[in-house]
């Protein structure tokens, strides 16, 4: 049987890849993984074009404007019969997503002023298949509304076209190596502050010349994900360096790179296929420089990110999912197992996660009408931390998200670019509250 | 405009600083309006709570009153003994499950209710076995009782200091029913076994809430006590 069915109504439908199988599992009331990214044009947001252009879009997209459904023994993903509505902004991105809304859809589409922004829960896609439907919208709403002949390249797909089979496959089993990669590892410092109330989130972004950070990487012989890794990595120890005076009680400073699985594999999928890799240090051992945790980032990187041993996690995470008692237990026990590991085990690897969705590139058409790109993931489930980067034109834009009252992280990351001569413009979702 | 404490630079959208929180001024430079990242005091409304644990609990507190009044039905031809437990049970449902059908249960409130259900049980005991303790002893007791706990939560709710004055307070309040309750007991249930046992409680329940007084007064002893207990 093949994974993808048609349902007699002519609804698309397909199992859960197996990197999403997890996230409906650990979701609660609280928390559900949902990142945001954001398109800002130069003029404010036509609403009826913009609905227009999602009721065309849309089906283009089976596999992302989609609903989660349950099955007796895996979720399901359920092509929309229509367009989500267009939402209003809050004063904070990401709220969590309720079971009823994901069962009913498990993407947003929020305009503000002049900005377009999807939330989707990461059961539906990863940041580059959320970042294609989000430019290929763009490229319908520019084209029906100043009338551009906007050619499918750059990411921009055309809309007219069928879904391609290889768009909705789940690529990790075909990828899956001979030899599972271990998953053990230390337990990461855990950053902690003063809760929000009612589950408030800040948003800090902070913009920086691309050219200057790129250069100030090559500086140091490194690309700029790696850079900005070793400087969150930096900005993390010196925090803790604040809190944990003892140097025997400090735990390893770990930050997660999710690593985008696309240039390595030959895969043209538009659902999850991505894995991470996660540099460390252990400031137990003393203070490390800035050029010692770049030396460790840039080694980790060229140890991990290659598809050799990019197979060995994929098939380490293909086989739990492939044993037969496992298949043929109820959902239920499933999700209870699932959320118990990840409670355990889950997000103690690592402080936080630093996703870079790289430079931003669009058809040349397209270009005057955008401003900027913002990318966001949410909070992690425990900690409170998480960035996201993604660069548009001269800018890169970090936007850090945090469910504590303290921007001290924000504080130590900018003080470590600054005293490498990186001057960041500040703006964050608390001016007009406080 | 650079923050003039940590020197970012701020966009035009900044009131305060978002790292350092300081308020960003400067007296040549007028700030423009722009358009800010988000848009201020529009909250999402809070998702609410799933009831799901509460239907359960109500449904296993339900179970036994219905399976208790059945034997007794069917065996008795009418409630007997079966009285007790749904009161029992009614009155621990009224104290522990309650609260948290409600979002935000005001503590004060709920206190007072479980002892009215308390009182409302202890006067069903009396009026089914035919005793006559209810308005001497059982009212006054629960009603005192009452009245000092739901002062003490009326108090923590309202006061954000003083605890020490609060539960001090409250410890010689009782101490000094002791002797009440037991003319209580004497008067209501005749020849005791044993006249003045009361002087023991009071005198512990006095010099504990003496003492909470002593150090909510004298802040060295205070720090001291501190330093001995902490957790």
């Amino acid at each position: 049987m093949s994974p993808i069915q048609n349902t007699p109504g002519g609804l698309r439908w397909m199992p859960l890849d197996n990197a999403a199988k997890i996230y409906p599992a650990s979701r609660s009331r609280k928390w559900s993984n949902v990142f945001r990214l954001s398109v800002s044009l130069t003029e404010p947001v036509d609403t009826a074009v913009l609905r227009s252009a999602l009721d065309v879009t849309v089906p283009r997209f089976p596999s992302i404007a989609a609903r989660l459904r349950r099955g007796l023994f895996w979720y399901y993903l359920q092509q929309l019969e229509h367009s989500p509505e267009l939402r209003e902004e809050s004063s904070y991105p990401l709220t969590p997503m309720s079971k009823e809304e994901v069962r009913r859809c498990a993407l947003r589409v929020i305009v503000y002023q002049n900005r377009v922004s999807l939330e989707i829960f990461h059961s539906i896609t990863d940041g580059n298949g959320a970042l294609i439907f989000l430019k290929t919208l763009l490229a319908e709403y520019l084209q029906q509304k100043y009338g551009l002949a906007i050619p499918a390249e750059h990411g921009v797909l055309d809309r007219r076209e069928e879904p391609r089979e290889e768009e909705l496959e789940d690529s990790f089993p075909k990828y899956a190596g001979p030899v599972q990669a271990s998953r053990k590892g230390t337990n990461a410092f855990r950053m902690s502050g003063t809760p929000e109330p009612d589950g408030f989130l800040n948003v800090t972004c902070l913009e920086l010349p691309v050219a200057e950070v790129l250069s100030k990487a090559h500086e140091y012989g490194i690309s700029l994900t790696a850079f900005l890794c070793a400087a969150m990595m930096m900005a993390i120890q010196n925090l803790q360096a604040e809190q944990v005076p003892e140097v025997r009680r400090r735990r390893p400073v770990k930050v997660l790179l999710p690593v985008n699985l696309r240039p390595m594999f030959p895969s043209g999928t538009l659902r999850n296929f991505v894995l991470y890799t996660t540099p460390e240090i252990d400031p137990r051992l003393g203070a490390y420089s800035f050029p010692e945790i770049c030396r460790v980032v840039q080694h980790k990187m060229g140890m991990e990110v290659n598809p050799k041993f990019m197979s060995t996690l994929i098939a380490a995470n293909v086989s739990s999912e492939q044993i037969p008692v496992v298949k043929v237990m109820p959902l239920f026990v499933k999700n209870a197992v699932m959320k118990a590991v990840f409670r355990a085990v889950g997000e103690r690897k690592s402080c936080m996660t630093l996703s870079n969705l790289g430079a931003v590139k669009l058809p040349r058409a397209m270009e005057p009408y955008v401003e900027r790109f913002d990318f966001i993931l949410g909070i992690q489930a425990t900690a409170p931390y998480n960035c996201g980067v993604i660069s548009w034109g001269d800018t890169l834009y970090i936007n850090i998200i945090r469910n504590i009252r303290e921007p001290e992280l924000e504080y130590h990351l900018h003080c470590v670019l600054r005293d490498m001569g990186l001057t960041a413009t500040v703006r964050s979702n608390k001016g007009r509250r406080s | 405009m650079y923050c003039i404490n940590c020197g970012v630079k701020l966009a035009d959208t900044e009131k305060k600083c978002p790292l350092c929180g300081v308020t960003a001024c400067h007296p040549y430079i007028k700030q423009e309006e722009e358009v800010p990242l988000f848009p201020g005091q529009r909250y999402p409304t809070p998702q609410l709570p799933p009831r799901t644990a509460q239907i359960i609990i109500t449904t296993l507190f339900l179970l036994p009153i219905f399976i208790t009044l059945l034997c007794d039905l069917q065996i008795n031809g009418a409630v007997v003994w079966s009285g007790y437990v749904v009161g029992a049970l009614g009155m621990a449902y009224a104290i522990f499950v309650l609260p948290y059908w409600f979002r935000r249960p005001h503590s004060v409130a709920f206190t007072a209710l479980s002892f009215m259900a308390i009182g409302l049980y202890v006067f069903y005991i009396n009026q089914a076995s035919g005793g006559d303790w209810f308005l001497t002893f059982a009212l006054p007791v629960v009603g005192y009782v009452g009245t000092v706990v739901t002062a003490v939560a009326a108090l923590l709710h309202r006061l954000r200091r003083g605890r020490l004055y609060i539960f001090g307070g409250a410890f010689l309040a009782l101490g000094a029913f002791m002797p009440l309750m037991e003319y209580l007991i004497v008067a209501t249930f005749c020849r005791p076994r044993f006249v003045g046992w009361s002087l023991y409680p009071m005198t512990a329940l006095l010099l504990l809430g003496a003492m909470l007084i002593f150090l909510a007064l004298n802040q060295p002893a205070r720090e001291r006590m501190e330093r001995k207990f902490f957790l």
